[in-house]
């Protein structure tokens, strides 16, 4: 990811902890507090949620400007120039929503194809027919292995 | 001792009934075929696999988790010798020299040789678990919820600024992953917490979920059109197996050593496996005569990392199951698999169900002898298990994920909760923070915030008890020598510019 000048990585995690921990803030105080001896249940999550923000403050008056965060020992495959990378991010995300949605709208060997065509389409060396025929191979393992082997609840075709 | 062995007879005799034995040989083997495959470490393979333990037997459940621990983690040891992939963090290290020695035409030697330090180690860690265990209940049987709450304090410490990278990003993660645990219904007070009025989330949110996001869906993201794997011109046959004569000599007291630094990690809560072997490989170079030889395909250099893994690896159940508290992620799992079988780990469990932890020590001994065995002849299979292009293999973890969620509870909004913690995963990953932390955070989130609030009501609210009973007193102290640690390694990176090597090591 392209950061702007000026704000570096560790400033961005520290202003997520902020929201987060804000947000986790405000939510606990709608439970019961209770007092330390007997807690209610919005007790914990508030100490939680402030403590989220202590952690963010730290990390942001700390952060590194940027170039200057150093990786202490990279790992291989560890600081590979990365760009967005829409078509693999929609892809995946998506075969992971279409089991969702054709799973309870069309059944479980339309939700298996679906879902193994989107994501691998998400690579851009995969070809359609190189996703149609992985899509086909896991539909058929998934009948044999899971529909007759396991028995799993879903049903094979359904319309709703 | 008498009675220890009288209880390790019992064990075998568990381990080797045919359905437990059966369950073990295939989490042994399944475990060793996907660690092998690219970008799928111990994590990845319990939580896909962790669904179909539900439908079994307690028993033959762990055994089998278990054996998918040790074997995908032998199996990750071949990707990162051969391939130079480290698909588990810990064998980070190992690629640093087990990838030159492949280069160099010895990559069968280092495969041997880890086998080797493997079985060592693990044995040594089982002997360990067998004697220490009985001895650490005996004192566990004195923790009340004041100490169980200071010693989860401790590991969640533990492992949130021992592991690689920040440890202040840890820190977060750990709270964010406590957070998680928070989601769902109060069990002292009923109420409804953080489910956004979903009535889906009133039991919490799915381990197996969580899991399959942070650690599946989320690499994928990151990874996706970015890994060029190599193909893998290594050629290994059962033959280049056998090391030398001097490279066994040479590796040797790696071993040990290794195999000592894992065994004194393992016995500490909250250290993860990474800095373990980070620390072996660090301490082999120190007192190595020629320390410049490491990087190039020192045999030491593989030898000792993979020894202490793997000690570490088997001491680790003793925390896990006699105090319930996990030394890593990995750990985390295992618990929370056991929670959800309705076994409750913790010093009455040796007592209580002495056919699972005998039968797991036991089965210990079987599935590291069929590593052995099984990984010399199928050592040909593996490597050809490493070409599998990540174009088709991601697709199909990705298949595998959804169905293996879905199957927990037939339900398909566990699936929907994989995809957000996926994009989670991803923005954490893509920021530098790790993710780890967050399942050791959310398997004892729930256990910590009910000790606490028990401590709390047995004290009337007062906070000095955690200092005034004396083990507490101690776990508290060694929490506040970890924070100070930290704030005097960051005071004196500010002052001084970084020194190089060693220290950089350890430091992770």
């Amino acid at each position: 990811m392209r950061l702007p000048k000026g704000l570096s990585k560790d400033h961005y995690g520290a202003l997520m902890l902020l929201g987060l921990g804000a947000a986790v803030f405000a939510m606990g105080l709608g439970y019961r507090m209770g007092t330390l001896n007997r807690m209610g249940a919005g007790f914990i999550p508030v100490v939680l949620g402030a403590l989220m923000v202590l952690v963010g403050v730290v990390l942001g008056v700390t952060a590194a400007s940027p170039g200057q965060s150093e990786v202490a020992h990279p790992l291989p495959g560890d600081g590979i120039q990365k760009g967005p990378e829409w078509r693999g991010w929609l892809c995946i995300l998506g075969g992971v929503v279409a089991f969702v949605v054709l799973g309870e709208h069309g059944g479980l060997l339309p939700a298996t194809f679906t879902s193994v065509f989107v994501s691998a389409m998400g690579d851009r060396n995969n070809t359609l027919k190189g996703a149609a025929a992985l899509g086909a191979i896991l539909t058929l393992f998934c009948l044999i292995v899971f529909h007759y082997g396991l028995s799993l609840q879903l049903p094979l075709f359904q319309w709703v | 001792m008498h009675q220890t062995l009288m209880d390790l007879w019992y064990g075998f005799s568990v381990a080797l009934q045919p359905g437990n034995f059966m369950w073990s040989v295939f989490g042994v083997l399944i475990g060793n075929l996907i660690g092998v495959l690219p970008g799928m470490g111990a994590l990845t393979t319990i939580s896909m696999l962790l669904p179909l333990t539900y439908v079994i037997a307690p028993v033959p459940a762990i055994l089998m988790l278990a054996g998918i621990f040790y074997g995908s983690q032998y199996g990750g040891a071949i990707g990162a010798i051969l391939l130079n992939l480290p698909s588990h963090p810990p064998h980070a290290v190992t690629c640093l020299d087990g990838y030159p020695m492949t280069r160099a035409g010895r990559g069968g030697a280092a495969l041997g040789i880890t086998m080797m330090a493997s079985f060592f180690a693990a044995s040594v860690g089982i002997i360990v678990m067998i004697f220490l265990s009985p001895l650490l209940v005996q004192i566990a049987f004195k923790f009340g919820p004041t100490e169980i709450c200071s010693i989860m304090l401790l590991g969640l410490l533990a492992g949130a600024t021992m592991s690689r990278g920040s440890p202040l990003k840890g820190v977060a993660m750990t709270i964010f992953g406590l957070l998680c645990g928070v989601v769902g219904t109060d069990v002292i007070s009923g109420t409804t917490r953080y489910t956004f009025d979903l009535p889906e989330l009133a039991d919490g949110v799915e381990l197996g979920a969580l899991c399959m996001g942070l650690f599946g869906i989320a690499d994928f993201l990151v990874s996706v059109n970015r890994t060029t794997v190599k193909p893998s011109d290594a050629k290994v046959s059962m033959k280049d197996m056998r090391p030398t004569r001097a490279e066994m000599k040479q590796a040797f007291w790696p071993m040990v050593r290794g195999t000592m630094v894992g065994t004194l990690f393992g016995a500490m809560p909250g250290t993860g496996p990474t800095i373990t072997t980070f620390i072996a490989y660090a301490l082999e170079r120190k007192i190595a005569k020629d320390p410049s030889r490491f990087g190039k395909g020192a045999i030491e250099g593989v030898a000792a990392p993979e020894a202490s893994a793997h000690s570490k690896t088997q001491v680790d159940f003793i925390p896990t199951l006699s105090l319930g508290i996990p030394g890593d992620a990995v750990m985390a799992l295992i618990l929370g698999a056991l929670i959800i079988k309705g076994v409750q780990p913790g010093p009455q469990l040796i007592t209580e169900h002495p056919d699972i932890f005998w039968g797991l020590v036991a089965s210990f001994w079987i599935g590291n002898v069929l590593l052995v065995i099984m990984n010399v002849p199928m050592i040909g299979v593996w490597v050809r298990m490493l070409q599998v292009p990540y174009k088709y293999l991601y697709p199909a973890a990705l298949f595998f994920i959804c169905v293996g969620v879905y199957s927990t509870k037939n339900s398909l909004f566990d699936v929907g909760e994989v995809a957000v913690f996926g994009v989670l995963g991803a923005i954490f990953l893509s920021l530098d923070f790790p993710v780890s932390p967050i399942v050791l955070g959310f398997v004892l989130g729930p256990m910590l915030e009910e000790n606490f609030r028990r401590a709390m009501l047995l004290s009337r609210g007062d906070l000095i008890v955690f200092l005034e009973r004396p083990i507490s007193a101690w776990f508290i102290g060694a929490c506040g020598l970890l924070i100070l640690a930290q704030v005097v390694a960051y005071a004196r990176k500010l002052r001084l510019p970084p020194p190089r090597e060693t220290a950089e090591l350890v430091a992770e």
